[in-house]
C-alpha cells in the first residue's frame, strides 16, 4: 500500500487504493479508532496524528433500500436504480454504499430485510471514470 | 459553552411569499428573484412597523447559487429592500439557512452590537436564469436540481459513489424505524398515507402553500374513489422502498424574511412580537446515523442545547415543526424532542393527533410536502407559520388554543440540525 504521506491528496489516495481493490482508511495514533473514508484528521477525537491503514472489507449490511427515480450522478445512469445499503465495517465505521447482486425490487428488498443483518464484503465497482465502493452479500 | 443570551431577543416581524414555481404559480408567476425577495421582506418589515433603513444589518440567505446567480446577495438585494448602507452578509446553512440567520442575529443583538437585524432567505429550486437574461427564467430538470443541491453533500466520497437522498433519508430510516419498533411494512405504509393526508389537509387551508389540493381530491382527480388505492397506485411509486413519492418534499421557489430585534424595542412595534427563547445548532457529515437510523446525534445535541437555553422541556411544547423532507425522518426527530412518544409517532399520525386540531399539532403550514421546499427560504416559512399560530392569526388552520411555546427544527443539508424555541413575551 502506498503510504498516505507519499500522496498529498487524500481523496486520490483513497480512489487509487480502491482501483487496486484496497479499502483505505486512516487510523488515529491518539485514540486508536478508524476514520473511513480517510481524511487528514480523526473524526472521533479530532487528532491530526493519523496514519494510513487498510481495512479488511468485511462488514455487516444492516439495511438495504433502492435508489430514487433519477440517477444522482451521470456516471450511474446506465445502471440505475441500484440497491443502496447501510453497512457496518468490521473495524467500526458505518458507510452507505451500493449493494451488488440484489435486484432493486420490493420483493427482494423485503426478503433481505426480513433476514436481518447479513455479512457482506467490499468490492470495487467499475464505472467509466471512477472506481466506486460497493458490497456483495457473502454466501 | 455558556449557552445563554445575555439580553432578551424577539421576532417582531415575519414575511413569506407563496411557495411554488416562478413560471407557473399565479401569485409569483413571472417575478424576478429581486421582486420575490422584496415581497417577503416588505411583509416582514411592515409587520414590524419598520423600513429597511431602520435595521442595522441584513443577513441574506441563499443556498443554491447555481440557480439564483445571486452571490453577494446582500448588496444585490439592497436596493430592492431599502437596506442600502447597512451592514450585510450573504450566508447559507442550506435548508436551515433562515433560522440559523435568526440565531446569528440573536447573538449579534445579545452581544450589544446591533439592535435590529433583517434576515431573509430566497431560493429557486424549480427555475434558473435563462440564457443570461436579467429577467427570463427556465425550468430546471429534476436531476439537475438535485445535482446542484447535492453539492452540499460529501463531495469527496458520498456523492461520487452513489449517494442518494431518497435512500439515505427515507428508505433506510424507514427500515430502521420499523425494525426497532416491530412495525410491519404494511402498517408503515398506512401511517405514511395518513401523515401525507394531514400535510395535504394543512396545505389546502394555506393560501401560500405550494400544493393546496387534499389527498382525497388528488385521488378523485385521478379516478380513485379509495385514497388508499390511489396511495398504492402508479401515481405514488416506491422511490426508496418502503418509502413512496408522496412521503417526500415538493420543490419550490420562494422567499421568507424575519425581523429580529431587542425585546425592549419589539414591544412598541406594530404586531405582536414573540420571544426567541433559545436555539441549538449542531452539524454532522455522512453517515448521519450508526446502527440505529432513527437516532441522529447532531439533532440530539441541537435539541438539548435549544431546550437548555430556553429552559423548557418536552411538556412545554405546544406546537412543533420538524424538518419533513422525509416524513419518516420528521417523526424520528419529533420523538427525539419528546413531543411524541418513541415508537408511537406513526400511531399518532393515524389517530389524527398531528392535525392542526389534534393534541400534538405539527407542520400546520403543510410542511415540506404541501407547503413546499425552497431551500434557504424554508426555515423562515416554518418560523412564519409558528408566529402566525402564536398570534392566533393562522386562519382556517389555526390551532384552537394558540400555542405559547413553539419549537422549530430544520435539517440544513447535509446536515446541520437547527432548533429554535419561540415563546410569548
Amino acid at each position: 500500500m502506498q503510504a498516505l504521506n507519499e500522496q498529498r491528496n487524500t481523496i486520490r489516495w483513497y480512489y487509487d487504493g480502491l482501483a487496486q481493490g484496497e479499502l483505505r482508511a486512516v487510523k488515529c495514533e491518539a485514540c486508536g479508532k478508524y476514520t473511513f473514508p480517510p481524511t487528514g484528521c480523526c473524526t472521533h477525537c479530532g487528532s491530526w496524528n493519523v496514519k494510513g491503514a487498510e481495512l479488511s472489507g468485511k462488514g455487516t449490511l444492516h439495511f438495504a433500500t433502492h435508489t430514487g427515480p433519477a440517477a444522482s450522478h451521470p456516471r450511474f445512469e446506465k445502471n440505475w436504480p441500484v440497491v443502496y445499503g447501510h453497512v457496518e465495517l468490521e473495524e467500526g465505521p458505518f458507510v452507505h454504499a451500493i449493494i451488488q447482486g440484489v435486484a432493486p425490487e420490493p420483493e427482494t428488498l423485503r426478503a433481505l430485510y426480513e433476514k436481518g443483518p447479513v455479512p457482506v464484503r467490499a468490492v470495487t465497482m467499475k464505472t467509466e471514470d471512477l472506481p466506486v465502493l460497493a458490497f456483495k452479500l457473502v454466501d | 459553552m455558556r449557552n445563554k443570551l445575555s439580553e432578551r431577543v424577539a421576532i417582531s416581524g415575519v414575511g413569506c411569499t407563496r411557495f411554488g414555481d416562478l413560471l407557473e404559480t399565479p401569485e409569483i408567476q413571472g417575478m424576478s428573484l429581486q421582486d420575490l425577495t422584496a415581497v417577503a421582506v416588505r411583509e416582514a418589515l411592515e409587520d414590524a412597523g419598520l423600513t429597511g433603513q431602520d435595521v442595522d444589518a441584513v443577513y441574506a440567505g441563499n443556498a443554491m447559487v447555481h440557480s439564483s446567480q445571486l452571490p453577494a446577495t446582500y448588496s444585490q438585494l439592497a436596493q430592492w429592500t431599502g437596506t442600502q448602507l447597512k451592514a450585510g452578509v450573504h450566508f447559507e446553512a442550506q435548508c436551515s439557512t433562515t433560522n440559523v440567520g435568526v440565531a446569528m442575529a440573536a447573538m449579534a443583538i445579545a452581544a450589544g452590537v446591533y439592535d435590529t437585524v433583517l434576515v431573509f432567505g430566497v431560493e429557486t429550486t424549480r427555475t434558473r436564469v435563462k440564457d443570461n437574461s436579467p429577467y427570463e427564467r427556465e425550468p430546471i430538470s429534476n436531476q439537475q436540481s438535485w445535482m446542484w443541491t447535492d453539492m452540499a453533500v460529501n463531495q469527496a466520497y458520498g456523492v461520487p459513489q452513489g449517494y442518494d437522498i431518497f435512500s439515505t433519508y427515507n428508505g433506510l430510516v424507514a427500515l430502521g424505524y420499523c425494525r426497532k419498533y416491530g412495525i410491519s411494512i404494511e402498517d408503515f405504509d398506512r401511517a405514511m398515507l395518513e401523515l401525507c393526508r394531514t400535510r395535504r389537509l394543512h396545505g389546502s387551508m394555506n393560501p401560500k402553500a405550494n400544493v393546496q389540493e387534499t389527498l382525497e381530491d388528488a385521488a378523485k382527480r385521478k379516478g380513485f374513489g379509495d385514497v388508499y388505492e390511489y396511495w398504492r397506485s402508479e401515481h405514488n411509486p416506491l422511490v426508496a422502498w418502503p418509502s413512496r413519492l408522496l412521503s417526500l418534499v415538493t420543490t419550490a421557489d420562494g422567499a421568507s424574511a424575519i425581523v429580529v430585534t431587542r425585546a425592549g424595542l419589539a414591544k412598541g412595534g406594530k404586531s405582536q412580537p414573540v420571544e426567541l427563547k433559545g436555539f441549538g445548532i449542531n452539524m454532522g457529515d455522512l453517515p448521519w446515523y450508526g446502527a440505529d437510523p432513527t437516532h441522529v446525534e447532531f439533532d440530539r445535541r441541537a435539541i438539548d442545547a435549544a431546550f437548555d437555553m430556553a429552559k423548557i422541556g418536552p411538556k412545554d411544547i405546544d406546537y412543533l415543526h420538524t424538518h419533513d423532507c422525509s416524513h419518516i425522518s420528521s417523526i424520528c426527530t419529533a420523538e427525539m424532542t419528546g413531543y411524541l412518544e418513541p415508537g408511537r409517532g406513526l400511531a399518532a399520525a393515524l389517530e389524527g393527533r398531528l392535525r392542526f386540531d389534534g393534541d400534538r399539532p405539527m407542520s400546520t403550514h403543510g410542511g415540506r410536502h404541501a407547503f413546499g421546499h425552497a431551500w434557504a427560504a424554508s426555515a423562515g416559512s416554518d418560523t412564519y407559520e409558528a408566529v402566525l399560530q402564536m398570534r392566533g392569526a393562522a386562519g382556517a388552520r389555526q390551532i384552537p388554543r394558540a400555542p405559547e411555546v413553539s419549537v422549530i427544527h430544520t435539517h440544513g443539508y447535509a446536515m446541520i440540525g437547527t432548533v429554535i424555541v419561540l415563546g410569548g413575551m
